[in-house]
Order: structure tokens, then C-alpha cells, then sequence
């Protein structure tokens, strides 16, 4: 198949589609009275944040960091009184293969420069230490700008509650951890959401 | 050298921005500074000042950029982001043979109407 060059060297299929796509959550109040009749018990919020970077690429110190996306989840961590060793599988915002990989670095599941070892090894897979993207991720599924925030959520709900369809299902989840963001790592949104 | 003031018209420019209560100097503008916090209006731009950026730089990063935009009818541009002597960055089109990380190259700015809409200054990166 032809995989020609986007921009060196990132190629089409490093590159995720733009698509068409919804996606909607239910936001509850956990001690309303009513949340006990709920035919399925909601997902908890135990940490959401957000931090922003500068605009222009070329104004970071380092190309290479996503300062936002480490900002982000560190404010998430400490809200949801968890570590990265504590989640279970994450959503990360994979417009390009790259960002997977430096995100799942930013956001202290493996060492700088070796998540791509990890990756190597099999750990984000299905069945693997940390499942990272079990949705497919963005180039897979697609990048609906405005739903894949959302989607990624509905992601970590349907896995924490067990509701994956077969093969696509992680192990008893405990946290799911999404990380989506706009632009090059701009304006970035961490949410770890919890089964309890 | 072609002298533009015949046709009235202006060699295309990329100003930067100092902060004048600190002398930190940023491009593109910001609207507060990072270092002492001084606003800058974007109006009267008072309190600060612009000058523009070109000259000798040095190449930190480049690509080559194959899917272009409607407009382009290159096959392929060279982009990369380089480092001037006063420590600002910025990122534009590279016209080089053989790009190399740490180069040393040439700022200019050139009008660039390929896109559709009004055209805008675009910095070009010389040996």
C-alpha cells in the first residue's frame, strides 16, 4: 500500500484522518438521590485539568516537551490522589504517532525517550501493563475535532464499566486516564475518571 | 536592489516586539510579558517597541512538507524553525539544498499569495 510522506518523517498512515463524528456524556451529581435509580451506575470524576502552552512551536524551549500535557496531568493527578503507576489504561490524543508516544512520556507513564520500547514490548496492548488507546486511538477512529475530547471519555466510561465489546475489553480497570488536547499541545484537558 | 517607493509599495516586513520596561524582546507579539508582566495594547502599542526581524540566524529543526495547501503548486517545501542572534525563534519556509541542523542561513521575508485571501509576509531561510 502506498504510504507516502506528509511531512518528513511523518507518513499518511502516522497522520489521522479528519472526520465527520458525536460523541455525548451524562454529567451527574454522584449525591443526588436520584443516582441510585440509574439503570448503570455512573463513572466517578476523580481528577480533571487543563494548562496551556504558548501558540508558536517555535517558542518552547524544547520542541520535543509537551509542558501543557505534563501541567495538565499532574494537576489531574493530585486531584484524583493518584499516580501514574495507579491508572489502568488511557485515551491519548494520537493525531500523529508521535504524539502518543511523547504524551505517554509527559504524562509519567514511562521514562523520557522510552516509551517506544514499551510500545516495542507489547505493554500498551490490549493485554499488555497499561492498554493505551483501546479505542483505536485518533488515527484509527478518526479526529472529529470537536467530539474527541467527549469520545475519549465515553471511551473510559465504557471500559470502567465493563461495556467493551469482546477483545477490545481491558482487565478490571480500576483508572482510565484520557488526555486530549487542541493545537500543537496549546491548550490540553487531562481527565481520569475512576470505578468505585 | 529594486526600489519599491516607485510603486509605492513597501519591502515586505515581520516585525518583532520589546517589552520597554524590560527590554525582553518576543516575536510574534505577545499581549503581556513574560517577564515583568507589562501589558501591551495592541492599538497604540504604547510602552513598547517594534523593530524588524531578519538577518543571520541558525537552523534548530526542519521538514519537508509534502501535502501542501490549495494554492501551492510546489511538490514539496522545506519549513524549519531557526534562531536568531538576539535569541528570538521563528519558523518559515527553508530555500536550501541540503538543509542541516545548526546551519548557519539568511532571514528574509517574502509576500506569499499562494493561499486564498489576502496575502501575508512569510519569512524565507537563505543560505
Amino acid at each position: 500500500m502506498v504510504n507516502n510522506y506528509i511531512a518528513e518523517p511523518l507518513r499518511m498512515y502516522s497522520t489521522c484522518p479528519v472526520s465527520d463524528g458525536a460523541a455525548a456524556v451524562l454529567l451527574v451529581n454522584m449525591d443526588s438521590p436520584k443516582v441510585k435509580d440509574f439503570r448503570k451506575k455512573p463513572v466517578r470524576i476523580a481528577g480533571v485539568a487543563s494548562a496551556t502552552d504558548t501558540h508558536c512551536v517555535h517558542n518552547r524551549k524544547d520542541p520535543l516537551r509537551l509542558d501543557a500535557v505534563r501541567l495538565a496531568a499532574e494537576k489531574a493527578y493530585k486531584m484524583a490522589g493518584v499516580g501514574p503507576k495507579d491508572i489502568s489504561f488511557a485515551e491519548l490524543h494520537d493525531a500523529f504517532t508521535i504524539l502518543e508516544l511523547a504524551i505517554s512520556e509527559e504524562v509519567g507513564f514511562f521514562e523520557r525517550g522510552t516509551s517506544f520500547l514499551a510500545v516495542r514490548k507489547g505493554e500498551t496492548e490490549i493485554d499488555g501493563r497499561l492498554p493505551i488507546n483501546t479505542s483505536g486511538g485518533l488515527k484509527s477512529k478518526g479526529h472529529p475535532v470537536g467530539a474527541t475530547g467527549v469520545s475519549q471519555a465515553v471511551e473510559l466510561v465504557r471500559q470502567l464499566r465493563g461495556e467493551a465489546e469482546e477483545g477490545r475489553q481491558v482487565k478490571n480497570p480500576r483508572y482510565g486516564m484520557s488526555v486530549n488536547f487542541g493545537g500543537f499541545g496549546n491548550n490540553v484537558v487531562a481527565l481520569i475518571c475512576a470505578k468505585d | 536592489m529594486i526600489d519599491f517607493s516607485m510603486y509605492g509599495a513597501k519591502a515586505p516586513t515581520i516585525k518583532a516586539y520589546k517589552c520597554l520596561t524590560c527590554g525582553t524582546v518576543y516575536y510574534p507579539a505577545p499581549m503581556v510579558c513574560g517577564k515583568c508582566s507589562a501589558r501591551r495594547d495592541p492599538v497604540t502599542g504604547k510602552g513598547w517597541e517594534t523593530f524588524d526581524l531578519e538577518g543571520s540566524c541558525v537552523l534548530l529543526t526542519w521538514t519537508r512538507v509534502w501535502n501542501l495547501p490549495e494554492g501551492y503548486t510546489e511538490k514539496y517545501l522545506l519549513f524549519g524553525i531557526v534562531q536568531f542572534e538576539n535569541g528570538l525563534r521563528a519558523s518559515g519556509q527553508l530555500e536550501v539544498e541540503e538543509p542541516k541542523t545548526g546551519m548557519k542561513l539568511n532571514a528574509t521575508v517574502k509576500e506569499s499569495d499562494e493561499r486564498p485571501g489576502q496575502p501575508v509576509n512569510v519569512f524565507v531561510f537563505k543560505e
